[in-house]
């Protein structure tokens, strides 16, 4: 006798799995292996950020922006002291301004690393996942002599930089820069131009072009749809109006563009911390704030392009010490909503591609 | 001077929705009442030669007295950045959805709902996203109380030979 009846199958993958970068939960409905539909449950991180705001000073904050995307760290110091200078209205001297760029795009390169490690490793790519880690120890090794940290560098202050590099620091970062298309040529080699890792990426995971825009993806993940925005580009802050770079934009629209767009933008960071290394002037690095951060009433919002799409901090202030509101826009939390909607009708192998792709750190994600 | 041609639309449009235009920091601010939010963002989503038809952010606050939704609205194709405002009744906060205009409200609404207690309808799945369903009350709102309530003081007995 045969049975010919399917069932649905709910499978529950995380928190606690290894290709779900953190703790993150999705409920995957299959029909047999083909996923109907997921349901992603967030929360298992959330440790209320914008609530933790309300009570601190505009300072003590500054570590807590470091947990957010705690694979670019620099990146959301940036993007928070930027925002409380725009609404306090500080000039920071032009050297804190080329140090912020620099570690900025070291930023930027160390985390796509980690996000092509990744995507390599939820395929079983062993050997692709430990060269990216080791070229990123390098960023990490930098960011040690400068800040003390390894990971949650707390490097900015609203006013300029917290510490100067140290002399080795320049000679380190110049053998990085120098190595790195080599780099680049060996994660391709070793992975990305491999045939199988091309089987499981290539037009999977079809996100169009009106479908990015429509659920408002930012960053390399709308890129790879072939959309040619960047907020570096389009509204320019701190001082990217100066530098020569283009923009990369792949039209694959696919799981495999949008891993290969960040070798692209790697590149990309690399003309940039030349550019910046060869033009840095000397001087100061912190210009003069009062000792007690104290904004005048007033709101602003400000964007920056994080590694993994747009950081935006909208923060309300009643001219006390503490912000009345501030709200934190993580990228990645939005980039999520395209998971169910891109996933299904694939195989369940599939979905940790596409969610691998995403690059989504779910420390920003439940922020 | 494309910051004058947006001036001109919002001022348009903000006469057709009962709204008062400002600006802070560069960004022109346009406050409306939570009735007129949907003619108010499509507005925005279809100016002629500026349009702010991506929805860069959505997010609730807490002005004491009323509550606010706050949309972030920018363009892939240019500059421009509007902020629009809905004020809401600080008991009872009800809105219609942006669901409608933009899929990737979504999450952000649920979030607003999460935190704010604001009722979006028309939202397609209106539930939680970060706290549990049955937490009780709205933790970003003013009179959320952040005392250790007494439901979280479970005591655990050890069990003999754990």
């Amino acid at each position: 006798m045969s049975i010919e009846k399917t069932e649905e199958l709910i499978l529950n993958m995380g928190p606690q799995h290894p290709s779900m970068h953190g703790l993150f939960r999705m409920v995957v409905h299959l029909a047999g292996e083909t996923v109907t539909n997921i349901e992603p449950k967030l929360g298992y991180l959330h440790r209320g950020m914008e609530k933790l705001a309300e009570s601190r000073t505009y300072s003590q904050f500054i570590p807590y922006t470091d947990r957010l995307d705690y694979l670019a760290s620099p990146h959301n110091n940036w993007a928070y002291v930027q925002t409380v200078e725009k609404l306090m209205g500080v000039e920071i001297p032009e050297r804190a301004e080329y140090l912020r760029v620099i570690f900025g795009e070291l930023a930027r390169i160390a985390s796509h690393q980690v996000c092509i490690a990744s995507t390599a490793l939820d395929m079983a790519g062993w050997s692709a996942w430990s060269y990216a880690f080791r070229d990123r120890e390098r960023i990490c090794d930098m960011y040690e002599m400068t800040a003390g940290s390894r990971l949650t560098v707390n490097i900015m202050r609203i006013g300029g930089m917290s510490a100067e590099p140290p002399e080795e620091f320049w000679p380190a970062l110049q053998s990085f820069l120098d190595d790195t298309p080599e780099m680049l040529e060996e994660y391709y080699g070793i992975f990305f131009g491999n045939e199988i890792a091309m089987g499981r990426l290539k037009n999977v995971g079809i996100l169009t072009k009106e479908m990015a825009e429509n659920l408002s993806i930012t960053g390399p993940v709308l890129r790879a749809s072939g959309v040619d925005y960047d907020v570096r580009k389009a509204d320019p802050y701190s001082i990217y109006d100066r530098f020569d770079f283009d923009v990369p934009v792949r039209t694959g629209c696919d799981s495999y563009d949008r891993t290969i767009i960040r070798m692209d933008e790697i590149v990309e960071s690399i003309k940039i911390i030349k550019q910046a290394v060869r033009d840095i002037p000397g001087g100061p690095i912190m210009a003069k704030v009062p000792k007690v951060i104290k904004p005048p009433v007033g709101e602003v919002y400000h964007r920056v392009e994080n590694p993994k799409g747009e950081l935006g901090f909208y923060i309300v202030s009643d001219g006390t010490t503490k912000p009345t509101r501030l709200r934190i826009r993580p990228a990645t939390f939005i980039n999520l909503q395209m998971l169910p909607i891109v996933a299904k009708g694939w195989k369940i192998q599939d979905v940790v591609a596409i969610f691998a792709t995403l690059d989504a750190v779910l420390g920003e994600v439940d922020k | 001077m494309e910051n004058k041609v947006l001036s001109r639309y919002v001022d348009e449009l903000a006469s057709q929705v009962n709204g008062v235009v400002e600006e802070s920091f560069g960004v022109l601010v346009l406050k409306v009442q939570a009735t007129y939010i949907i003619e108010a963002l499509t507005g925005a989503k279809n100016f002629p030669d500026v349009p702010c038809d991506f929805l860069h952010d959505l997010c609730g606050v807490d002005s004491g007295d009323h509550i606010e939704v706050v949309y972030q609205l920018s363009s892939l194709h240019g500059p421009q950045l509007l902020r629009v405002k809905a004020t809401m009744d600080h008991e009872n906060p009800v809105i219609d959805s942006a669901t409608r205009i933009w899929e990737g409200a979504n999450y952000l609404e649920r979030e607003a709902y999460d935190m704010f207690g604001i009722k979006f309808k028309g939202h397609p799945n209106l539930k939680r996203i970060y706290m549990w369903d049955d937490f009780e009350g709205y933790p970003l709102r003013k009179d959320y109380v952040t005392e250790p309530i007494e439901v979280r003081n479970v005591v655990r007995t050890r069990i003999e030979g754990e």
